[in-house]
Parts: structure tokens; sequence; C-alpha cells
């Protein structure tokens, strides 16, 4: 998956959790974002099938520690189509 | 499963009833902070819900519901051959409810009766039971009664105390010479089990001390091992995952399509659900009618209440080609293609606590 791609994903992100453009890095831990809850994984999953055609691992995404890793995943499900 | 098709069945009436008492999401303000709980409130959309005061039980509910539609439809009591009480909230663990309003409500002692467990799939369930047990069981009329009061439900835990409403519900199926099919697809998976449950007060893990205590989870939602635990992320994804299958799968069975179907009425799970969805199978929202703004996620009795509240008028005049579909614990999700209307459907009841009939006299 190239960088822009990435980038892309993660300003998605940026748009579930409502900060501004470029805040989150991929090195972001997700649990220093105010907003990351419960409802914002219910949104990251609503938002991957709308743009990327798949329904991510709800406990993948429960494990995952920073942005990256949730791009990961993302990166992962495009790869396994 | 393939379809399963029923015939020489027709649903005769519906009607619904709520606790008279209203609760609003402010009440959630100094609990949770004002923009949580607005945040909340804007995914969900439940900005309203009716909940039953302690004394008031979902077969309260459900029999002044019935007590409504009997008396509108002027239906001889004696006539109704079987009584289904489907919920999650019964009177007592034993004995089953079904029987407990079967007398209440006067019914004749001919009359079969029994509970089923079920949550928000239920109300497509249960007329796939009832309706079986016309075509195929030697019953004439089935008074089906369902829904849920949301005991169990933590007001410490943000993840489910803005979200359940409670509400009873009956409808009556009768033997029909008119032709119109009802086709059913039901399915079960079972590895939903832990994600959205009650783990203890039953057989499997007892009540006791340190099941009544409530903890805090990671994010700080309070709740102990005998009240509601939902993982929401992992049933929007089996959401995702069944219901536009299943609804794919009935329209194909029926011979209908999208743009046939008058209206698709879902289980209110909750408004960003529900939307997505409609976006998802390329349903025009029109024709999805919400109740669930101001009755919030009322679990198997939010599809005939929706009915009730959304398309009374319409179906008390004339007949309306439906889907419904209810998706939820278990995982249970099941959705029927029916042609249903002209029938008996009576406003809303709103009950007081002082209004429950505990005899009816006939």
């Amino acid at each position: 998956m190239d960088d822009q791609v990435r980038k892309k994903i993660v300003s998605q992100i940026e748009i579930l959790v409502e900060v501004d453009a470029g805040f989150l890095a991929e090195e972001t831990m997700v649990s220093d974002i105010e907003h990351w809850d419960s409802l914002a994984a219910v949104g990251f999953i609503a938002m991957v099938d709308e743009n990327y055609g798949f329904t991510p691992s709800p406990k993948k995404i429960a494990a995952s520690k920073t942005v990256g890793d949730l791009v990961d995943l993302v990166a992962a499900g495009l790869d396994g189509k | 499963m393939a379809a399963a098709r029923i015939s020489g069945v027709r649903i005769a009436g519906i009607a619904s009833a709520v606790p008279d008492q209203v609760h609003l999401p402010e009440e959630f303000f100094e609990r949770f902070g004002k923009d949580e709980v607005q945040k909340v409130v804007a995914s969900t959309g439940v900005y309203k819900r009716y909940l039953a005061p302690p004394g008031m039980c979902t077969s309260d509910l459900c029999q002044a519901a019935a007590n409504r539609l009997i008396s509108a439809g002027k239906w001889d009591r004696s006539s109704i051959d079987a009584i289904i009480f489907l919920s999650q909230s019964p009177d007592y663990s034993l004995p089953f409810t079904a029987a407990i309003v079967q007398r209440r409500l006067g019914l004749a002692s001919e009359c079969a009766a029994f509970d089923v467990n079920l949550g928000c799939s239920g109300y497509v369930y249960g007329l796939w039971l009832a309706g079986s047990l016309i075509a195929g069981g030697g019953m004439r009329r089935v008074l089906l009664l369902m829904g849920d009061t949301s005991t169990h439900v933590s007001e410490e835990d943000k993840s489910v105390a803005l979200i359940f409403g409670d509400a009873g519900t009956a409808t009556l199926l009768d033997k029909t010479d008119e032709p119109g099919d009802f086709v059913f697809t039901l399915g079960t998976d079972g590895r939903g089990e832990k994600n959205l449950i009650i783990p203890a007060g039953r057989c499997r893990k007892p009540s006791d001390a340190a099941t009544r205590l409530r903890n805090s989870d990671k994010d700080g939602n309070r709740r102990s091992l005998e009240e509601l635990y939902m993982n929401g992320a992992e049933i929007f994804a089996f959401t995702l995952a069944e219901v536009p299958k299943t609804v794919r799968n009935v329209l194909v069975a029926s011979g209908r399509t999208i743009e046939t179907i008058d209206s698709i009425v879902l289980h209110q799970a909750n408004r960003f659900i529900l939307e997505y969805l409609g976006k998802r199978m390329k349903i025009p929202m029109n024709k999805i009618p919400l109740s669930l703004g101001e009755f919030g996620n009322t679990s198997s009795a939010s599809i005939p209440l929706t009915m009730t509240h959304c398309l009374r008028d319409a179906l008390s005049q004339r007949k309306m080609d439906l889907l419904l579909c209810g998706f939820g614990v278990g995982y249970s999700w099941g959705a029927v293609s029916c042609s249903v209307g002209e029938i008996i459907m009576p406003e809303m009841v709103f009950l007081a606590l002082d209004k429950i009939e505990r005899e009816t006299e006939i």
C-alpha cells in the first residue's frame, strides 16, 4: 500500500474523531485520542466498509495501540481481497 | 436455510403499549457530561424513551395492548386458540408468563400457551411461529405478545444507559382463505453469545455477592455481571455481515424488489445503524420508518411498535407490501416479506402504573 493511501486513511480517522487535518500521526497512541471510544470504533467499521469494501475485525480494532495499527488493519484487509 | 413459506394466514390486528413515563437524555448530563450525552444521542438518534416504573412488567404492557386490540376488533376471547409470550423479561423464572397473561386476559382454558426467549429478532420469529401454528398446527387464531422492559441495564454504563426503551405489543393472527404468502428467512450464529449478554444471575453463573458488585471497564462504564453488556462494534460488524444478505435472500425468495416493497420495517437498533444499512442496501430512507427517536430501542417490540407509530393510518386502510427484519441478541436474525393491511390498529396505549388490570372479568 503506498503512502498516499495510508495518509488518506489517517485523514479519514481524523474526520471520525473530530480533530483537525494533520493532527494525527501513525505513531499517535489510540488511547491518547480524546474521541476514540466505542462509538468511534463503530464509525471506523462503517468508514472502512463504505470506502474499502470489507468489515474490519472488531477484536483487531480493540487491540490496535496506534493509529498506524488501524491503518495496517485496512491495508491487510485490502491485501486479502 | 432455504426460505420458509407460510400461506393461509393473515395478520388481523396489531396494538402497542408503552409506560406513560417519559425519560430524556438530559437526566444523564450530570453523570456523563452534557457533551458526551449529546454525542451519544446524535449517533443513536434516541432523544426520548418511555421506561416502566418499578412494579410494571412487560406482561402488563402486553396485556394492555392485547386488551385494547381485542376490544377494538370485538373478537371473542374464547376464540383465541393459542397465546405466545416472547420476551427476555418474564414476570418470574417460573411459571412462564404466557399462562399468567392467559388468565389475566380471560382467555379460555382450552388455549395453548407458552413463552419464547428471543430479543431483537423476535417479531419475525414470532410471526413464523404463530403462522406455523395456524398453517400446520391446527390453530385458527393466535395471539402473539412480545416486548421487553430494560431491567438489568446499569445507569452507570454509557454504552447501554441511553438507548433502550420499554414496550409491549400484541399481534393477532387468523386463519384465512385469502391468497398471499409470508416468506421467511431465519438465521442464528451462537458465536455472538458473549457480545450481548447478562452473564450472571441464572443457571450458568448464579447470583452471589460478587456478581451483584459493579466494576468499571476500560472505558469507565460501570456494570455488574447481572447487568447487560453490549459490545457495540461486534454487534455492528455482525449486522453488516448478515442483514443485507438476509434482506436480499427474502426479496429473491418472494419475487419482490426494494422498489416494489412499500415499507421496510427494521428492528430499531439505533439511527446510525439503520441509516448505514439503508445506504448500504440502497434503500431510500423514506421507506425505512423510524420510531426509535421517540421510543428508543425496544427489543422485540420495536417492529410492531414502529408499525403502530408510523404506519397505523396506512395499514388500517389498505394493503401494503412489507419487509420486516429483526436482528440482534444471540446472534439471531430473520426477515419476512408479506402483504399486510386493512387490519385493526388501535392507537398507542400509554400505560399508567395504577391502570394495570390484574383481572379481566368475562
